[in-house]
């Protein structure tokens, strides 16, 4: 069998890696083509702050390193995903046996319904005294999300746990949730990269929520190699630190870093009162986030891509657009 | 596939009428390692119509020894063949199988059927053993703990592993070593957090007892009810919204809803029944556990009312300690010294028992003492009771001199053969006894939290006698007696040093050593005599008395390298001299880039040197030139330049050691030689051992060798006049800027304002900073300047050379070396200004700094797999909620995992090593039988196992729980007891030990036992000063001062033991083990769930965790394909 590399385009990207039959004249050879696609999902807001629904795939026009793309899905908040074709029209996803000489879609469509929430929760000392009110809001937060949404919860202190894997069954991730057991040492930086780890291999739109106290006395990785995989894997981070912004400088800083990078929001919320309404922050981000997906064109950079998401409407011009700033492709293997 | 081909292949041999060769035809394929295609030749024969007795008796046969779990059905048609001529005696022979097999599977009910069906066919062997399952064990005294057991173990910190029997123990060692801290000023002492949330669980789940009612459930039947809201009171938490749908739990009791979640309430489950509307039952019976002791006779007349024993174990550390303590003789022992010692005595000098009292035996009255009879006249001088009246002999030993008795006793109890006799020589004993003593006796060895008595182990471990039975002194006495007078070895007070010019004996010096066992920190005497004697015990010829004065002397600073030494035996006294001159050269240089660099590159190359020597790959003959070689390169190594030419010449000179000439492709040949390379048959486990080690040298974007020698060669021939390539130097340049410098989210002045510390990007930064193109173009233009480029590439080349040590060790998931892309980059040779980390064991620094880069390792690269594995075992993922994986253990685990390499075993090697575990296993079953066989196995158990445990395995055999017996005994010592009694075993016609007997003769050279140590022994760098695996068949240490579990985890031998007998169970071939043997070991450490430091039996189960998951796959895959098979089968036929 012969494997076609469309030269440096096939990239390993952060996204779902799709395997392709295409099947060509019935009398020629069949070629297996991988293609990786990319998954990028943004909220666009006003300059209030107030979110901007109701935007058209027509009204984006999405470059990497300016080089413009073609959308290839599109959907807003938990939407179904739409299929946008050549001539910028939509379509539901159908079932690839009905997609002949239609543009590739992943093959399980119903991969981008919905959000998989990965929940990272601090177990450590340094939670000790507020870890029965963080196991409050983030059951709290749990419970509220949407339907089509899956949850993992994952516990850590010096180690990681799957508290809960991945499950749309809420009963299921809250009795994990309650079974966390508090632990010692911390090391945040590990269990978050750990967490992108399990979170990259699931197909679809995915986000990290890190509940956190904030120090990390035990972690062998740097925050920035964190940041490297979540933007390349395109898993927005939001991180709520029970600590005030001030009392620790350096946490502070490195998640309001990491969370703007990876296209998701730091929240410095002391008191169970602001920790819920960081969650609900989140859940409405998440609602009201729109998430495209596009096969990357030809670019020879190997390197980090940029990615810059623009509105094409006048009205547009004054939104804000919160995305990732780019990713670094895999090597081709 | 090969399974299919198999199946196939059988049809055809089948229809070809080759019935009457199975078994040679068997043999063959074994032989040949194919063991799934021979089983495959022996099922089908045994299948076949009419199948004759021969192939009936060695398909079960065959599946016995693999310890395949059919092979009791194999065995039971064999017992059903009747009518077949002959048959009798081999029916009686499959009954007797059969009985053994089935008491090693725990069913008794089947094993006495089979015994009947044994004696019926005039079997004559266990004429006295009659078989019915064993009633319960009844304990004599329990203890009642409130709520669900599984929640008091959470609380407690002990497993969920942890049987009955055992939670007292492990809680009281809890609350000895977790319990209580020292407090601010005159407080004493205070309880920890630990055990203050254990204290009020207990009264919540008092409380809550309270509530569950006369059958002691907790009943809730409405939402609304008075229950309900008193339920939730005592949890700590309230309804939020109206009964329904809506109603949600949230903390109004911090306090008590922490205890509630930790401890593991069903908070969820409640949660929702009060949202349904439905009934909530928990069952919240007490759980009664077995209490070693009456409650009644450990506390005193104080607390005897109305405190129970739980509380008050809780509330005293001394009862706690006491309980431990009586834990550690084995049964009988402790009741005698309960007996006949007072209460407030036995408190007294608990922690002395704890430590050292799993080594005490009274039988018979009379003390079992080191050194036997000839030695009980000194012990009785010693202890000041005579051996013979048990209990006051050990009341007087725990009680001398703050435990150095008992150590020391603790010490010679462990040891066995021609060292103990030379230790217990009586005269000798007091002498050493009072050596360790000395005359301030306080702090004595069982006071700190380890036991202290760590040296005096380790001395008594390693010490070595040479044939003469004097003790081996490196170098001779002669050697010592100035080292020590100078105090050249290390600093040692100034008696001793007066002393040491008078020696005339070797008795001299070891009574020194025993002196110097007192010192905690600083021995650089004793452990350079150790290192040293640890060097010798595997070298054709012994050092010389030169070469010794010259490694002690620079032991302090070198000692760390000493372990290169133990890889070739055959390493000639002058290289190792020339080890240190080249390490004291390099460490002169004044540059510290260039320092590092020069450094790196020699370490990394010794590194490899070390490696291949390790595989075979580099004959034993050739290691010392191959490693002079190598150091003769650095001899005029001054600056960057030198250190690129050196590091070149050396790669080289390493693959001409290992067979290769000329090498045009020194990456690739060296990725090759490091996965297998020409020590095994080409296979696709190397092919999947080099992928690993590319992925991880291309994820840390080191540059290949050959494109640096490329650019350097072609920079020579451009200083010649050629043209320079620069395509070349464009592929340089392009893996150059590729390098990612160590980042940090934090913006220079943030890191300034938030942290200060050393920030390792200059040797990153240095590279990126290379213009290759301009360095080759200027030496093209002046010949002169081609050092430059040398220069230039060699910081490169040190982390492409450090970077293929790191791949070769990378633990198993290796998440460091793929998620941070500047690990090794990041190595720091040099360390601090003043730390003179350069020639020391590695270890992990700037782990848990957010400011900084991520974490490093700083030292030089002996030790490594250690290191990498620490750094390392934080990634790992346990699978269950509460997993105490402790610090030295795991890193020791995955280093035997990693260091020893299986391209050279032979599946026979394999086969041998599973059927002496099997052997072993078989032995207990038919000591569950027979008092002969009980006898011979529990003296051979004896020898490795401590009494307490040696008892326990002895009333579990009387009872005919052989299956329970074999649980209790670790891999290791069943392939000991095996190997001690294969020859009984065998003359009784053992056809598991016939076996083990029959095939040495068809490979004498890898079936004997050193070469099984060599092929499946583990590294002890720390206990043995080498990386050279290999079993000592020691007793399984404690934890000790100074070294945590590190020693516990040395003498761990299981492992690999283990995994080699699964391997051939499921009939894997050897190469395979290079791959599965690393990711077994991160899945039963991610299993491993123990209660304490030194609880190896956790260890233990994690591991048949592991197996029995793989045991259950390969059964699945197996049933899969043959359902495959069948179905392809009749698609045929229509």
């Amino acid at each position: 069998m012969r494997i076609r590399r469309p030269g440096r385009l096939v990239v390993a990207l952060a996204a779902v890696p799709l395997a392709l039959l295409v099947a060509q004249e019935a009398q020629q050879p069949l070629f297996r083509v991988k293609v990786d696609m990319v998954v990028l999902t943004f909220t666009v807001t006003d300059s209030r702050g107030r979110y901007i629904n109701g935007l058209q795939p027509g009204e984006f026009r999405i470059l990497e390193d300016g080089i413009p793309q073609r959308i290839s899905t599109f959907s807003e908040g938990n939407r179904p995903a739409l299929q946008v074709l050549p001539d910028g029209q939509t379509r539901p996803i159908v079932p690839p046996a009905e997609t002949a000489g239609l543009e590739p879609v992943p093959a399980a469509a119903d991969a981008l319904v919905g959000t998989n929430v990965f929940i990272l929760f601090d177990t450590s000392n340094y939670m000790y005294r507020g870890f029965v009110y963080a196991s409050d809001a983030i059951a709290d937060f749990v419970r509220g999300l949407d339907r089509a949404d899956s949850v993992a919860v994952y516990t850590f202190s010096r180690n990681l746990s799957r508290t809960a894997p991945l499950t749309t069954d809420r009963g299921e991730a809250i009795v994990g949730l309650r079974k966390a057991v508090a632990g010692d040492d911390s090391a945040l930086y590990n269990a978050m990269l750990l967490t992108l780890r399990d979170a990259a291999k699931i197909p679809g739109r995915k986000v990290l929520i890190v509940f956190s106290n904030g120090p990390d006395n035990a972690s062998m990785i740097a925050p920035d190699d964190v940041r490297a995989v979540a933007e390349d894997e395109g898993i927005p981070i939001y991180v709520i630190s029970t600590n005030e912004v001030n009392r620790d400088p350096v946490s502070s800083a490195v998640f309001q870093r990491v969370t703007n990078r990876t296209g998701g929001k730091a929240y410095f919320a002391r008191t169970w009162q602001r920790q819920v309404e960081a969650f609900e922050n989140i859940r409405e981000d998440l609602g009201n986030a729109y998430t495209v997906t596009y096969y990357p064109a030809p670019n020879p950079n190997e390197g980090f891509r940029r990615i810059t998401v623009e509105i094409t409407s006048d009205a547009g011009k004054r939104y804000r657009v919160r995305a990732r700033p780019g990713y670094r492709p895999r090597p081709a293997s | 596939m090969r399974l299919m081909r198999v199946v196939l292949g059988l049809a055809l041999w089948i229809t070809l009428g080759l019935a009457q060769d199975a078994a040679s035809e068997a043999r063959r394929l074994e032989a040949a390692g194919d063991a799934a295609g021979a089983e495959g030749v022996l099922r089908a024969a045994a299948s076949a119509p009419g199948a004759s007795l021969e192939a009936l008796t060695a398909h079960a046969e065959f599946l016995d020894a693999r310890g395949n779990p059919e092979a009791g059905a194999a065995y039971d048609r064999l017992l059903s063949a009747e009518g077949l001529p002959g048959s009798r005696a081999q029916r009686a022979a499959a009954a007797r199988r059969l009985v053994l097999l089935s008491l090693e599977t725990g069913d008794v009910a089947a094993a006495s059927r089979y015994l009947q069906r044994y004696r019926e066919l005039g079997g004559t062997d266990w004429p006295k053993a009659a078989l019915s399952p064993p009633a319960p064990e009844a304990a004599a005294w329990t203890i009642d703990i409130p709520g669900p057991f599984e929640s008091f173990r959470r609380m407690a910190a002990i497993s969920e592993d942890a049987s009955p029997e055992t939670v007292l123990t492990s809680l009281a060692r809890n609350v000895v070593t977790s319990g209580y801290q020292a407090g601010a000023g005159k407080e004493g002492l205070v309880q920890t957090e630990y055990l203050k949330l254990l204290i009020r669980y207990l009264s919540q789940a008092r409380e809550l007892t309270k509530l569950s009612g006369p059958d002691r459930h907790i009943r809730i039947e409405a939402c609304e009810s008075i229950q309900a809201g008193d339920l939730l009171r005592t949890l700590g938490y309230r309804m939020r919204g109206a009964c329904g749908t809506e109603v949600v739990l949230e903390t109004v009791n911090a306090t008590r809803a922490f205890l509630t979640i930790d401890s593991g309430f069903p908070l969820a489950d409640l949660e929702q029944a009060l949202r349904l509307n439905r009934p909530f039952v928990l069952d919240y019976r007490p759980t009664r556990i077995p209490a070693a002791w009456d409650p009644a006779s450990l506390l005193g007349p104080r607390e005897r009312q109305p405190v129970d024993l739980l509380d008050a174990l809780l509330a005293d550390p001394t009862l706690s300690r006491l309980y431990l303590g009586l834990s550690k003789p084995d049964p009988e022992t402790a009741a005698e010294l309960r007996r006949a010692i007072p209460l407030e005595r036995l408190r007294a000098f608990a922690h002395v028992l704890d430590f050292f009292g799993g080594m005490f035996e009274i039988r018979g009255g009379r003390a079992v003492v080191p050194g036997g009879a000839r030695a009980e006249r000194m012990w009785e001088e010693m202890v000041g009771a005579p051996p013979r009246e048990g209990v006051r002999f050990f009341d007087r030993l725990i009680s001398r001199d703050d435990g150095w008795m008992a150590g020391y006793f603790d010490a010679l109890a462990r040891l066995d053969g021609a060292v103990l006799n030379y230790l217990t020589e009586p005269e000798r004993m007091r002498r050493f006894y009072l050596a360790i003593r000395g005359r301030v006796t306080s702090p004595g060895p069982a006071r700190p939290v380890f036991q202290s008595n760590t040296d005096m182990l380790l001395l008594t471990t390693r010490l070595r006698l040479d044939p003469d039975g004097r003790p081996h002194i490196p170098g001779g006495l002669e050697v010592w007696k100035a080292l020590f007078a100078e105090e050249r070895a290390g600093r040692v007070d100034e008696r001793l040093a007066r002393s040491a010019r008078n020696w005339r004996d070797p008795d001299d010096l070891v009574e020194a050593l025993f002196a110097l066992c007192r010192r905690i920190v600083d021995n650089d005497p004793l452990r350079s005599f150790l290192a040293l004697s640890d060097l010798n015990r595997n070298r054709q010829r012994p050092l010389e008395p030169s070469t010794v004065d010259r490694l002690a002397t620079a032991y302090r600073r070198y000692g760390a390298q000493f372990p290169v030494f133990a890889e070739a035996p055959a390493l000639g006294d002058g290289t190792m001299v020339q080890f240190l001159e080249t390490a004291e050269r390099l460490s002169a240089i004044r540059n510290l880039d260039v320092q590092a660099d020069a450094v790196g590159v020699m370490q990394a190359l010794v590194g490899l040197w070390q490696i291949l020597c390790r595989q075979g790959t580099i004959p034993a003959a050739e290691a010392d030139t191959a490693l002079a070689g190598i150091l003769s390169l650095f001899k005029e190594t001054r600056s960057a330049a030198d250190v690129f030419v050196a590091g070149r010449s050396g790669v080289a000179a390493l693959l001409r050691a290992a067979g290769g000439k000329g090498e045009s492709q020194p990456q690739e040949r060296l990725i090759s030689l490091l996965s297998g390379g020409d020590r095994a048959a080409p296979s696709g486990f190397q092919e999947q051992a080099a992928a690993e080690l590319r992925g991880h040298f291309e994820a840390q974007r080191l540059i290949p060798l050959n494109l640096l020698f490329d650019v350097a060669a072609h920079a020579e021939r451009a200083a010649r006049g050629e043209k320079p390539d620069t395509a070349l130097a464009g592929r340089l340049a392009s893996r150059l800027a590729d390098i990612d410098s160590p980042r940090s989210l934090l913006t220079s002045a943030e890191r300034n304002a938030f942290q200060s510390g050393y920030w390792p990007d200059r040797h990153i930064e240095s590279q990126r900073r290379v213009n290759v193109r301009s360095l080759m173009e200027r030496a093209g233009q002046d010949p002169g300047r081609l050092r430059d480029l040398q220069g230039g590439l060699a910081p490169m080349l040190r982390d492409s050379l450090v970077g293929l040590n790191y791949a070769y060790y990378a633990p198993p998931g290796g998440q460091l070396l793929r998620s941070n892309s500047s690990f090794v980059r990041s190595h720091d040779f040099i360390g601090m200004p003043g730390s003179r980390e350069t020639w020391r064991t590695p270890a992990p620094v700037s782990s848990g700094w957010p400011a900084g880069a991520g974490g490093r390792l700083v030292g030089s690269l002996a030790g490594l797999p250690y290191a990498l594995a620490q750094a390392e075992q934080n990634f790992l993922i346990p699978t269950r909620e509460q997993a105490l994986i402790w610090g030295d253990l795991v890193p020791q685990l995955i280093q035997s995992a990693k260091v020893p390499r299986w391209w050279g075993v032979t599946p026979a090697q394999m086969h041998w090593v599973g059927l002496h575990l099997r052997l072993a296993s078989s032995l207990l079953a038919e000591a569950a039988l027979d008092a002969g066989r009980r006898a011979q196995v529990l003296e051979a158990l004896s020898r490795q196992a401590a009494p307490a445990r040696v008892h326990r395995i002895a009333r579990l055999l009387e009872r005919g729980e052989a299956l329970r017996a074999a649980e209790a005994i670790l891999p290791s010592e069943s392939f000991f007891l095996a190997r001690q009694l294969a020859g009984q075993a065998a003359e009784s016609g053992h056809m598991l030990a016939a076996r083990i007997r029959l095939m040495p003769a068809e490979a004498p050279e890898q079936l004997d036992y050193p070469a099984i140590s060599r092929a499946f022994g583990t590294p002890k760098p720390t206990l043995a000063g080498s990386y050279k695996p290999e079993l000592l068949h020691l007793r399984t240490f404690p934890a000790l001062m100074g070294y945590s579990s590190r020693i516990l985890a040395e003498s761990w031998e299981s492992s690999t033991l283990y995994w080699a007998a699964l391997a051939d169970e499921l009939h894997l071939p050897p190469g395979q083990l290079n791959l599965a043997v690393p990711e077994w070991t991160k899945l039963a450490i991610e299993r491993i769930f123990a209660s304490h430091l030194e609880d190896w039996p956790a260890v233990l189960q994690s591991l048949r965790y592991v197996g029995d998951d793989l045991r259950r796959q390969r059964r699945q895959q197996a049933a899969a394909l043959q359902n495959a098979s069948i179905e392809l089968a009749g698609r045929e036929q229509q």
